[in-house]
C-alpha cells in the first residue's frame, strides 16, 4: 500500500505526459522532424528491438568497462592524494582543471591516436569524465575522519595501513557512492556522445547520428529511448550496489 | 604498584606562540590499584587534558606519567587500559558486536575467541540482544554502553573516562553510574574518571580530586566513603556532606563557613 503510493504519482504524472505529447503532436499538425509522436517512436523501437538492444549492449560495455577503470583509478587517486596533506592541495585545482576540461571534445583526438575500429577512444573518454566526481567525493570522505575515531585507533597502536583500512575506507564509502551514483549516468552519456565522432558504427550515438541523417526521426528517437533507458540501468544498478555495500545505511530507512 | 602516578606534569600550549596556554602545571597524582578516582573542576582546568596525558593522546612538557608501572606511551601500545568518551564514538559501519570486537580484533586475538568476549562483554552492559543491531539503531544511553563494553573488551587494569555520560539524561544516568560500579567492582578496574557533576563524582569515586583553572592545578582532594552505593546511598547524609565539601572546595572557600 505505502509501495503503492509512492510509485503511483510518478507513474501518473508519466503516462499524462506522454498522453499529452500524443495530442499535441496529432491535434497540433508537427511536422515529424521536429517532434514525432511517441506512438510512432514506440513502433519504432518495437521494429527495431533487436538493433536497440545490440547498440545497448556495445554502448554499454564501454561505459561499463570506462566506469570502472575511472572509478578504480579515482578512488586509489584520492587514497593517495588523502595520504600526503601537499599532494590533496595540488591535486583539486588539478582535478578541478581536469573537469573544466570539455573531454568529450576529446574524442576525436583520440580516435586519430588509435584505429578507425578501436573502442578504446569512447572508453578513454567515459573513464576520464568518470574520474572526478569519484576523486573528489572520495577524497572529501576520506579526509572526514571522526576526530574520536582518530583518537580511539591512536588508543588501540593501530598502524597507519590499518587504521586506512578499518576506519578511513568504510568512513568513506558514502561519499563514493555519491560519485559513483553522478559518474554512472555520465558514463553512459559520456560512451554515447563519444561516437557522434566517428569510428565503430555499433553503438547507440552512432545509431542516433546516422538514423538522423537518414531523416528517419522516430527511429532515432528510438535510440533516444534506449539511451535513456541504459543510463537508467547504470544509475539503478549503482543504487542497488551502494545498498548492499552498506547494510547499515538501508536498516536506517527500514 | 599504583594504577597511574603523575609526577610535576606541566602541559603547555603552543609554546613561543602568542597564544601559549599552561593548560596544568605542576600536577602530582596517584591512582591506587583499584582505585575510582573522579577529575572535577570548571570548565579549561585541565582536567581532560589531564586524562589524555595519562592516555598518551599528548604528551607533557614536563614531568612523568607513569601507568602500571610503565611510560604512557608503552601501556597505550599495550593497550594497557581502556577509553570512553562523551560521544560514544562507535564505527557506524560495524555491528554492535563488531565494534566491541575492534580492540581485540587490533590485538591479533582469533575470531570465535574475540566473539565470545565481545558477548560477555555485551552481557556486562546488558546489551546482550544487541550484538546484530548498528549502532544507528541504538538510543544515546545504549551506544554509551556499547563503548564502555569496547573498553572494557581487553580487560584493561585501567579505565578511563570522559565525562561519558555527560549526553546523557538524567535518569539513563543514573543507571548507567549504577551499571559503571557494578562493573568495577566485578572486574578489579581503576578507573580515572573526568566529570562535572559534582554528585556524579560523589557518588562514583573513592576519592574526587578537585582542580581549578589558570593554570590548571590540583587544589583538594576528598576521599570518598559512602555506607552503600546504590539509591540508599545516594539519600545518605554523608553523600550530601560530601558533596558540599566537594563543592567549597571547587568554590575555594574554607570548609568551616559552613554552621
Amino acid at each position: 500500500m505505502k509501495w503503492a503510493r509512492s510509485i503511483l504519482p510518478p507513474v501518473v504524472v508519466g503516462v499524462l505526459a506522454i498522453v499529452a505529447w500524443e495530442l499535441t503532436v496529432s491535434l497540433g499538425r508537427v511536422a515529424p522532424f521536429i517532434l514525432p509522436a511517441p506512438s510512432a517512436i514506440w513502433r519504432e523501437l518495437v521494429a527495431q528491438r533487436q538493433n536497440v538492444w545490440e547498440a545497448a549492449l556495445a554502448s554499454g560495455t564501454n561505459a561499463l568497462i570506462g566506469l570502472a577503470a575511472g572509478a578504480v583509478l579515482g578512488v586509489l587517486a584520492a587514497m593517495v592524494a588523502s595520504r600526503f596533506k601537499p599532494l590533496t592541495e595540488v591535486s583539486i585545482p588539478f582535478a578541478a582543471v581536469l573537469n573544466a576540461l570539455p573531454i568529450i571534445a576529446l574524442a576525436p583526438i583520440l580516435n586519430n591516436m588509435f584505429e578507425s575500429t578501436s573502442s578504446i577512444p569512447r572508453r578513454l573518454v567515459t573513464a576520464i569524465i568518470v574520474f572526478f566526481p569519484v576523486f573528489v567525493n572520495t577524497l572529501r570522505g576520506l579526509r572526514e575522519v571522526d576526530p574520536i575515531h582518530r583518537e580511539l585507533m591512536h588508543t588501540y597502536a593501530a598502524s597507519g595501513w590499518t587504521f586506512a583500512r578499518k576506519v578511513r575506507l568504510p568512513g568513506a564509502l558514502p561519499y563514493v557512492f555519491t560519485g559513483l551514483r553522478q559518474a554512472s549516468s555520465l558514463a553512459v552519456i559520456a560512451a554515447v556522445v563519444a561516437e557522434y565522432f566517428g569510428g565503430l558504427q555499433t553503438g547507440l550515438g552512432s545509431r542516433i547520428t546516422s538514423a538522423a541523417a537518414f531523416t528517419a526521426y522516430p527511429r532515432a528517437w528510438a535510440f533516444v529511448v534506449g539511451a535513456c533507458l541504459l543510463g537508467l540501468v547504470f544509475y539503478l544498478t549503482t543504487l542497488l550496489l551502494e545498498r548492499l555495500t552498506m547494510p547499515w545505511r538501508t536498516r536506517l530507512i527500514a | 604498584m599504583s594504577a597511574v602516578v603523575v609526577s610535576s606534569v606541566t602541559k603547555t600550549f603552543n609554546i613561543g606562540r602568542t597564544d601559549e596556554v599552561t593548560a596544568l602545571s605542576e600536577v602530582d597524582l596517584t591512582v591506587g590499584d583499584g582505585e575510582f578516582v573522579s577529575l572535577i573542576g570548571p570548565s579549561g582546568c585541565g582536567k581532560s587534558t589531564l586524562l589524555r596525558l595519562i592516555a598518551d593522546l599528548i604528551e607533557p612538557s614536563t614531568g612523568t606519567v607513569t601507568v602500571a608501572g610503565k611510560g604512557a606511551g608503552q601501556a597505550r601500545k599495550e593497550q594497557a587500559y581502556g577509553i570512553a568518551f562523551q560521544q560514544a564514538g562507535l564505527f557506524e559501519w560495524r555491528t554492535v558486536l563488531r565494534n566491541v570486537e575492534l580492540p581485540l580484533e587490533l590485538r591479533g586475538m582469533g575470531k570465535a575467541e574475540r566473539k565470545a568476549r565481545a558477548e560477555e562483554m555485551l552481557t556486562l552492559v546488558g546489551l546482550e540482544d544487541f550484538g546484530g543491531h548498528y549502532p544507528a539503531q541504538l538510543s544515546g544511553g545504549m551506544q554509551q554502553r556499547v563503548a564502555i563494553a569496547r573498553a572494557l573488551a581487553v580487560q584493561p587494569p585501567l579505565l578511563l573516562m570522559d565525562e561519558p555520560f555527560g549526553a546523557l539524561d538524567e535518569m539513563t544516568r543514573e543507571r548507567l553510574q549504577s551499571e559503571l560500579l557494578g562493573i568495577c567492582a566485578k572486574t578489579g578496574t581503576s578507573t580515572v574518571f573526568v566529570t562535572h557533576s559534582i554528585s556524579e563524582a560523589v557518588f562514583l569515586s573513592d576519592r574526587v580530586v578537585v582542580m581549578s583553572a589558570r593554570p590548571g592545578r590540583i587544589t583538594a582532594s576528598v576521599t570518598v566513603d559512602l555506607p552503600s552505593r546504590d539509591d540508599a546511598g545516594r539519600q545518605s547524609p554523608p553523600f550530601f556532606d560530601k558533596i558540599t565539601e566537594v563543592r567549597q572546595a571547587l568554590r575555594g572557600t574554607p570548609l568551616k563557613t559552613v554552621s
